[in-house]
């Protein structure tokens, strides 16, 4: 039967459109269903239209609400295609297939990347390169005691270091602090990343200016970031006032924005020069060759000779830029480690199940499970690798992780919690997949009675789709009926000690 | 009525507004101010559980009016008492409910 009844009135295109966009999502619907739902959708349309046309609504938001009802057909018909037994059947089967598990990690790793600017604090971490000057760029504070975590050191060995030692080719001290800054007399909502820092930092990291030049002391150096935020790229904000918790000072100059060091926060560098009670992390070109225990042997002595600060072996720590970039990966192979030995730990009672899990009648079903189980294990920690480390890093430090809490102690929880899951998990998984082909096993059945434990039926069994076999997951079985099932019989001996004699 | 734990607060609102009148899924939407995309497989699945029936209005009478003919939904008594409960589950669904308009 025709659904395109005669009427005086010309079709307008966009219920034209509305119409097609029925036609394109009719596919979807089951062959025996398709006529009649593509005509009650038109007539529907058909309706609307010629109801606002009569009513003088025909309007740009009513012919806009029209081609937006008209996509639902999509959602309408898809529901009708999901419905079908044949097709849940599909999916479920499709959801079950190893593959899916792994096409499923492969995509959250590659959406990390997709949202992260294609892993850009892990590009950083492997390929970043502080500008080559001669020496090798590195990082030096104080760790006093076992656990008693970083320190900086007084910022008065600075200028020390910088005349006494011939192992470095220049020294700064960086104090990293969120203060009140106010550009321009405008003050900044919030407190803002400000780093105090010795007049020679830049020299020492080997950074030009883009705009202005360093300043000799007293004067403040905007990172790329804050000059993008605060100042809309003007290149005039040379010269003008920036008050840090109230005290003012001049704009020098801009960093280039390919300069990353410590925050991707926009920054404040505020060059001043640095007094004992300021506690620095310092920042030090090593001459070629030079090894740690030499260097420190020297930092330490002229730390005593000149400014009075005694340092046993081992307090003052070094590391190398590489070195601190690489932290996340270090982190995240300890926390891999311990996660392992805490899952082989909590296992242990397992270890007859999950060896059957892994267990097969020859090498070639054998080798697959463990590929399989390997490449699933991989992908997991890899998308918690990434993920912790894009999510952490986007908005925190760079390097010198401590004074952040998106790195340090906090991305290592992250990564000690993440990595356990995944162990866990990839083990549970596997032992609740066929033996023969790694699907996910189906059709639960509960056995045991309801009541026996608090939330639960108490055992299950499933089967495998494809009909490998059945997983019997047996019974738990609570205290009070294991002691039923314990029945011993007593003989005439003991009658004496229970029954009255009459 | 093992169902009933199923109907959603949504699926209750488009149940009631079957059962006050409205019998084409565009009014439904007007009605209940729901998209197309919600309310069509909500029919759906009612229908498939029974709760509504749908029919196709006469030919002649469509044809005769120069429009395609339309397909309307009513509610079953199964439909009924089900929303009977949901009100019961949901109190603020009855105040939709036409009897308690008059």
């Amino acid at each position: 039967m025709s659904d395109k009844p005669p009427d005086e009135l010309k079709q307008p295109w966009l219920v034209s459109i509305s119409q097609a966009l029925v036609g394109v999502a009719a596919p979807l619907v089951p062959a025996a269903q398709r006529d009649d739902w593509r005509r009650e959708w038109r007539a529907e349309i058909w309706h609307r239209w010629q109801f606002l046309f009569h009513t003088g609504e025909w309007k740009r938001r009513e012919k806009a609400l029209l081609l937006w009802s008209a996509l639902g057909a999509f959602a309408d018909a898809a529901w009708l295609l999901a419905s079908q037994d044949s097709v849940r059947s599909r999916i479920s089967g499709i959801a079950r297939s190893p593959f899916t598990c792994l096409a499923a990690f492969a995509a959250i790793v590659l959406s990390i990347a997709a949202v992260s600017s294609g892993l850009h604090a892990t590009r950083q971490m492997l390929f970043s390169q502080m500008p080559s000057k001669a020496g090798q760029l590195t990082f030096i504070w104080l760790h006093q005691y076992i656990g008693g975590g970083d320190k900086g050191l007084p910022a008065d060995v600075v200028p020390a270091w910088q005349q006494s030692s011939k192992l470095l080719n220049g020294v700064a001290g960086v104090v990293v602090s969120h203060r009140q800054v106010a550009l321009k007399g405008h003050s900044i909502a919030g407190k803002q990343l400000v780093v105090a820092a010795s007049p020679a930092l830049f020299d020492v990291l080997g950074a030009t200016a883009e705009v202005g030049r360093f300043p000799a002391e007293n004067g403040v150096v905007l990172d790329h970031r804050a000059w993008v935020t605060f100042a809309q790229r003007r290149a005039n904000v040379i010269g003008s006032e920036v008050k840090i918790d109230g005290h003012a000072y001049r704009v020098a100059a801009v960093l280039p924005a390919k300069f990353e060091f410590l925050s991707r926060q926009p920054t404040f560098y505020l060059m001043e020069k640095l007094t004992y009670v300021d506690k620095a992390f310092i920042v030090a070109r090593v001459k070629p060759g030079v090894s740690e225990e030499r260097l420190n042997k020297e930092l330490t002595r002229i730390a005593a000779e000149i400014c009075g600060y005694y340092y046993l072996q081992g307090q003052m720590r070094f590391s190398t830029w590489r070195g601190a970039l690489l932290t996340p990966l270090i982190s995240f192979g300890l926390a891999t480690l311990l996660s392992s030995v805490v899952a082989w730990m909590a296992l242990r009672p397992r270890l007859k199940q999950i060896r059957l899990a892994f267990e097969a009648g020859n090498r070639r079903t054998a080798a697959r499970r463990m590929a399989f189980f390997l490449s699933k294990t991989g992908l997991g920690l890899a998308g918690v690798f990434l993920g912790c480390l894009e999510w952490s890093r986007s908005e925190s430090s760079v390097v010198l992780a401590s004074f952040d809490p998106g790195s340090g102690p906090f991305l290592l929880w992250l990564y000690v919690l993440g990595t356990m899951g995944v162990l866990f998990w990839a083990v549970a998984d596997q032992r609740a997949r066929c033996r023969v082909c790694l699907r996910l096993m189906a059709f639960p059945v509960r056995i045991g009675c309801p009541g026996c434990l608090l939330l639960d039926w108490s055992g299950t069994e499933l089967f495998c789709s494809e009909g490998h076999g059945l997983l019997h997951v047996p019974m738990m079985a609570p205290s009070w009926d294991e002691e039923a099932d314990r029945w011993v019989s007593l003989d005439d001996s003991w009658k004496g000690l229970f029954a009255q004699e009459k | 009525m093992s169902d009933l734990a199923k109907l959603s607060h949504t699926a209750a609102i488009i149940l009631q507004t079957v059962d006050n009148g409205c019998s084409y899924g565009f009014d439904i939407m007007d009605e209940t101010g729901l998209p197309s995309g919600t309310v069509y497989p909500a029919l759906r699945r009612m229908e498939k559980e029974g709760w509504i029936a749908s029919q196709w209005e006469a030919e002649k009478k469509a044809l005769a009016e120069q429009r395609p003919a339309r397909k309307n939904y009513r509610i079953t008594r199964v439909g009924a008492q089900v929303l009977e409960q949901s009100q019961k589950r949901y109190p603020l669904l009855g105040k939709l409910s036409q009897k308690s308009r008059r």
